[in-house]
């Protein structure tokens, strides 16, 4: 309610009150219409603010809404008592239990724990579950076994702490207020809209101050020079615009959240249009964030399984008799489980308890031998041992599904150096062979292969043990382990990584495609990232790093020259050492990056170094740890299903299906927003001049007044408004995604271009359209042009009551005002008119409009039906108030100012036909916008 | 050097050139713009063109104290006015300017074309002799004679230099009206009826004459101060002309005064000339200034013979007839005129 445009309009009223006052003071009968005006003028500011805020905070409800439908509650022991209260209401010196699968709703200290282990990941990107107990080990409260952490999440076990820290003053809450310290800089479009509204209000201020002086040195009085001063600034304001523009936004934000993307405040909709890098986290955003079974090594091979969601296309060769060991070897030792009621929901979406990759193996096997529970019923298990650290390796003793093999069949997997020394023998084509060199050797080989895909790898052997020694009734005991666990034969690998969305390597050509650069930051171990990053497309298939091409030319990584690779892999420990030039240097000149390892901390420096480069920087993450991240971005995107709250509250904008794609769809919204927003500023641009001729004609020229200050205000948050609103549907004019990011500094919303076009061309010619049907008004009523000429003084002169006319009719001073009110209308239907011709060619900048389609948008059809609409109310239905200076209009009139509507949409086609023509021209460069 | 190429765009980016400003805003903060992959194209392509530019931004960027801001933005400002070493005002060549100019020239000649065509048609359209429409101009107005700015009539009867004015007001107002030249110029026609002239609208029409001497005692001839130095004032009333106006047959437009607001008593006795107190007939309807070149206005006197002295008397007078309005609110012009006489002594 103060900036821009408002104060423009706050002066305006303040003169007009003055103005008036000046009028009182020398005659007490002065007319009430400055106050009137005055009046109004504050009135449209005041509404316009309420209407800012409005809008602003129906945006603010989505997210709050939003954040109320995961509130967090805590068990508290107070009075003695067990109490579930509201995390928030906690403080410090409370008594917490926390179990398995809750959030730790505080920073605690542990006073007990049972077996508790948490998942700091999202504080440190630990991905392995820390234990917690009530030791104290370490100085570091990062480090010590006996602190929990607001917002991270108790795996198993219990515990019970006394609440050390809460809100703000927690751990995360610090990586919060790092993220809050970093200041809420102006969006992309806020920018442009400033600027916007400087080039406006100089226009405005220059033309004002420059006519006041001409006014005074022709002698006018400076009363006089005042009100032309007021006129001339409401004809410059476009007092509807800022509101269409929020209106507009707001709408591309619904229509964004449609396709799952939540914007919190409807300007970053065009922030994500004009960004150039996004920074992604891996897992859950390109990721699907579950373990999967990718690669599969037996017979001496290796196989592809399917990854995508949901596993449907498992092609590798399943004949091989060594497949019907490995999958009887993956079924049964695998202690992972479906949970139960849940016989109607597709494999892959089932609940499963167990860890992730026990989950991968189980949903693997379930989807290709079907009913795994059957299998293992039929293979009663005897015995086993769960996996553990020391021993690296899971093993089960199994009865046979053969009834004719009275053998124990014993099942073995785990890390598969340790299962291969366990063997002395592998199987490949179902027959036993010894274990020789060159075997272990293939197996290293595909080993290294499958490690080096980033891929977490298990072995998987198998032993039948002897029926005479081992007979039906032979009680196996695992403490002492009275069976064999050495001379195993293997059977083969398998490998498992957490597989890319299927989505996102299109989304991730279409990023590329349009000229948007992206960049991994993880927390993740650089082979894994960079695997992924392959698979996905973010290192494209033929691009290398430094190391690889030192790997492929056998020569020291320092040797390599740094132009020829052209992705790099970047851990958070080099980063740790770089100056930040080192890093600007990374970030300019390779096109494909991935930094893996890192912290907090470092994705904000590493989104610092982007935005050093001009870049409008989009961060995806899920954590806390990128919260300060998310924040420090130009636009920060949260997940909505994995993210955590300080990840949603920092981020600007939601993604609610977890989809990078639908990120591409968000930045193709955010292009066409500002494409459209460009062509609603044209439209409304244009009028100005139109209102503002008429002021400087009759200072110059003395004509009657052509329009009113009431009148254009009647333009400008009346009849333009819906059509404005309208340009927001427009469709894109060619693929958007296929040209470059727009460039912060350079691609203004409203260039030299568009103002001189709207202004220098479209205006003046809806000037002169206007005036022409201004000018029959008056001469079909007696006054032709030219005796109108410098008739000014005696026009407004309340005493001359004979005015005489062409024909020598006498007026009243009465007379000509009602025919100058008639003259307003008019005026205001010849910019009503020229205006629909206007909204018609602003509906593309380069194509012609019947490429475009007249009748596509059916929004502008509305827009111009609400322009007429409007403008024959205010013409014929309210033609008795005098206070609005709106007089009936012959029906004729309407029809004055149509061809030069019509020569509007000709020149307008002739333009975009040389701009098609001779791209590149010197056409093209002045006139495209 | 490299870190300098990558910040430039190609030549071929349509804005470049226009963005100096914002560019050099950037010079010292290692602006690195471009991700582009053709950057790498890009830089080998433009080195020969850009290098004389790099070599000036380089000293520049150098030859400054850096925190002197304004110094830079003056610096930045002459050199957008007046680019000396390309040669280049406000951002553009010398041949970039006159292009535009006279491309803009061409444009605005064609509008002023089709502007003009407009208006020439517009004027086809319309009559010069007889207005399209008159519904705005009725129904008729009110004015006085004499009228100096002010409808207050203040003087002293003992003080001459207080009503010279009006006297000179009148005399001037009524040249036109001299009996000599009246049947000179116009013909004498019947009263009672229209003055009608058939004819096209092109032909000169003759006017009926309104002598002077038919205001009486008004006319100035006997009483050569309108009655302004007896205290017994003068006030010519004239019904603004309206193209084709007629007042309903036989019952000519009267004219009545009357004392607005106050006792009714302080006018106690007006004498109208003609003294019938209307318009008669014969002076309409009026064909308009270009045909009726000599038709002047008839005209009712007012002698207020008997007006209270020494205070002010707001009198109101009002057009009496059919087809006549004397009640807007808005427009206290309209079928009535209200003055005040002040007449001291």
């Amino acid at each position: 309610m103060v900036g821009g445009f408002s104060i423009l309009l706050w002066v305006g009223a303040f003169l007009c009150w003055i103005a008036y006052g000046i009028q009182y003071s020398s005659d007490k009968s002065a007319s009430l219409n400055n106050v009137y005006l005055g009046s109004v003028l504050v009135l449209v500011v005041i509404l316009t603010g309420i209407f800012a805020y409005y809008q602003e905070a129906k945006s603010t409800n989505i997210m709050s809404s939003f954040n109320k439908m995961i509130p967090q509650q805590a068990l508290v022991i107070r009075d003695s008592e067990k109490k579930t209260i509201p995390a928030e209401q906690l403080v410090v010196g409370d008594i917490v239990e926390v179990k398995g699968g809750d959030q730790i709703p505080a920073d605690i200290r542990v006073l007990s724990s049972q077996g508790c282990r948490v998942d700091n990941s999202s504080l440190t990107g630990e991905s392995e579950p820390q234990p917690r107990s009530s030791e104290f080990t370490h100085e570091n409260p990062l480090e010590t076994k006996n602190i929990c952490f607001y917002s991270t999440t108790c795996l198993e076990g219990t515990v019970t702490g006394m609440v050390i820290n809460t809100g703000d003053r927690t751990i995360i809450g610090h990586i919060a207020s790092l993220a809050s310290g970093v200041g809420n800089e102006k969006t992309p479009i806020a920018i442009e809209i400033e600027h916007f509204v400087h080039i406006v209000a100089g226009v405005a201020v220059s033309i004002g101050i420059l006519f006041f002086i001409i006014a005074v040195s022709l002698k006018y009085r400076v009363l006089d020079s005042v009100i032309f001063l007021i006129g001339i600034i409401v004809a410059n304001v476009p007092e509807g615009l800022l509101a269409t523009v929020t209106v507009t936004l707001s709408l591309t934000a619904k229509r964004m959240a449609k396709k799952n993307c939540l914007v919190k405040s409807p300007e970053a909709v065009e922030t994500l249009g004009s960004t150039s890098i996004i920074c992604s986290d891996k897992t859950g955003t390109l990721t699907q964030n579950r373990m999967t079974v990718a690669h599969l090594w037996f017979d001496n091979q290796i196989f592809v399984a399917d990854t995508s969601e949901d596993h449907s296309n498992q092609v590798f060769d399943q004949s091989s008799s060594t497949w019907a060991s490995l999958s009887k070897i993956i079924t049964l030792c695998n202690r992972a489980e479906f949970k139960p009621g849940q016989e109607n929901v597709p494999i892959m979406k089932k609940a499963v308890i167990g860890d992730a990759s026990e989950t991968a193996l189980l949903k693997f096997s379930e989807v290709i031998l079907g009913d795994v529970m059957e299998i293992r019923k039929r293979n009663r298990k005897v015995v086993e041992i769960p996996f553990n650290s020391t021993n690296k390796f899971q093993l089960s003793i199994h009865e046979t599904d053969d009834p004719h093999d009275k053998r124990f069949l014993m099942v073995m997997k785990g890390a598969p150096e340790r299962i291969l020394e366990k063997c002395s023998t592998i199987m490949i084509n179902g027959e036993e062979h010894p274990l020789d060199k060159s075997t272990a050797k293939a197996f290293h080989t595909a080993y290294m292969e499958l490690g080096g895909l980033g891929e977490r790898v298990l072995g998987f052997c198998h032993l039948y043990l002897p029926a005479d020694e081992f007979p039906e009734t032979y009680s196996f005991d695992i403490d002492a382990m009275n069976f064999p666990t050495s001379n195993l034969c293997f059977v083969g690998l398998l490998s498992m990584i957490d597989p890319p969305r299927s989505t996102v390597p299109d989304a991730v050509t279409k990023c590329r495609s349009a000229g948007i650069k992206v960049i991994m930051v993880t927390g993740d171990h650089p082979i894994t990232a960079k695997a992924i990053a392959k698979s996905v497309g973010i290192i494209s298939a033929n691009s290398e790093t430094v190391e690889d091409i030192a790997h492929r030319l056998n020569i020291p990584v320092e040797q390599v020259h740094q132009r020829d690779a052209k992705a790099a892999v970047v851990t958070g420990m080099e980063l740790k050492d770089m100056s930040s030039e080192q890093l600007d240097e990374i970030l300019a000149n390779y096109q494909e990056i991935v930094f893996a390892r890192t912290s907090p901390q470092q994705k904000l420096i590493i989104v610092e170094g982007c935005q050093r480069q001009d870049a409008v920087v989009a961060v995806t993450g899920d954590g806390v740890n990128d919260s300060p991240a998310l924040k420090k971005a130009d636009i920060g995107i949260a997940m909505g299903i994995a993210g955590s709250d300080a990840a949603k509250n920092a981020a600007d904008m939601v993604l609610l299906d977890d989809n990078f794609a639908s990120i591409v769809t968000g930045v193709e919204e955010g292009r066409l927003i500002f494409d459209n927003l460009k062509k609603t500023i044209a439209y409304t641009l244009t009028k100005n001049i139109a209102e503002l001729c008429p002021f400087l004609i009759y200072i110059i020229a003395g004509l009657p007044l052509p329009i009113g200050t009431i009148t254009i205000l009647f333009i400008d948050l009346g009849t333009d408004i819906i059509p404005s609103i309208a340009l927001a549907y427009e469709k894109a004019e060619s693929d958007i995604m296929n040209r470059k990011p727009r460039h912060k500094k350079k691609d203004r919303l409203v260039n030299e271009q568009l103002a001189v076009y709207s202004y220098l061309h479209i205006g003046l010619m809806q000037a002169l359209g206007a005036f022409l049907l201004y000018f029959t008004v008056y001469a079909q009523e007696g006054f032709l042009p030219h005796t109108l000429i410098n008739l000014r003084v005696e026009w407004e002169s309340d005493n001359v009551n004979d005015l005489e006319d062409h024909y020598g009719q006498e007026w009243t001073r009465y007379q000509r005002e009602y025919l100058e009110w008639t003259g307003y209308t008019a005026f205001f239907v010849g910019i009503l008119v020229q205006q629909i011709a206007d909204l018609i060619i602003r509906k593309t900048r380069r194509n012609s409009i019947f490429q475009q389609g007249l009748f596509r948008n059916k929004v502008i059809w509305v827009g111009i039906a609400s322009q007429i609409v409007i403008g024959l109310i205010l013409s014929y239905g309210l033609g008795s108030i005098t206070a609005l200076n709106f007089t009936m209009l012959r029906a004729q009139y309407w029809f004055v100012a149509v061809p030069h509507a019509i020569l509007i949409w000709v020149y307008d086609e002739v333009r975009k036909l040389f701009i098609r023509l001779y791209p590149g021209s010197w056409w093209d460069k002045n006139m495209y916008y | 050097m490299r870190r300098q190429l990558r910040s430039r765009r190609t030549p071929s980016f349509p804005y470049s050139y226009r963005y100096r400003l914002d560019d050099q805003d950037e010079l010292n903060q290692n602006y690195l713009a471009d991700e582009e992959e053709e950057a790498e194209e890009e830089a080998r392509v433009m080195v020969k063109e850009e290098e004389e530019e790099e070599k000036k931004e380089e000293e520049e960027g150098q030859g400054q104290p850096t925190g002197n801001a304004w110094w830079q933005k003056l610096q930045i400002m002459s050199e957008y006015l007046w680019d000396p070493e390309r040669r280049m005002f406000l951002a553009r060549t010398g041949q970039s300017w006159s292009l535009i100019l006279l491309i803009y020239f061409f444009f605005y000649a064609s509008l002023a074309a089709v502007i003009t065509l407009c208006m020439y048609t517009l004027f086809l359209t319309i009559s010069p002799y007889i207005p399209t429409f008159t519904e705005r101009v009725k129904p008729p107005g009110v004015m006085i004679r004499p009228f100096a700015h002010s409808l207050n009539f203040n003087f002293n009867v003992s003080e001459p230099e207080t009503w010279q004015h009006y006297v000179i007001s009148l005399n001037g107002f009524l040249q036109g009206y001299n009996d000599s030249l009246q049947e000179e110029m116009n013909v004498d026609c019947p009263p009672g009826q229209y003055f009608i002239q058939d004819g096209d609208e092109d032909e000169d029409k003759k006017a009926c004459q309104f002598k002077r001497s038919f205001l009486k005692n008004c006319s100035g001839l006997e009483d050569p101060t309108f009655g302004y130095s007896t205290g017994q004032p003068c006030i010519l009333l004239k019904m603004n002309r309206i193209v084709g106006f007629r007042p309903e047959l036989g019952d000519p437009v009267k004219v009545s005064c009357k004392v607005q607001r106050g006792d009714e008593n302080d006018i106690r006795s007006i004498r109208y000339y003609p003294e019938s107190a209307s318009f008669d007939l014969r002076y309409y309807p009026y064909y308009g200034k270009l045909t009726h070149v000599n038709y002047t206005s008839p005209l009712v006197a007012m002698h207020f013979t008997d007006v209270v002295k020494n205070q002010a008397v707001p009198v109101q007078c009002q057009l009496k007839g059919k087809g006549i309005i004397n009640d807007v609110i808005n427009d206290r012009f309209v079928g009535r005129v209200i003055f005040t006489l002040n007449i001291e002594t």
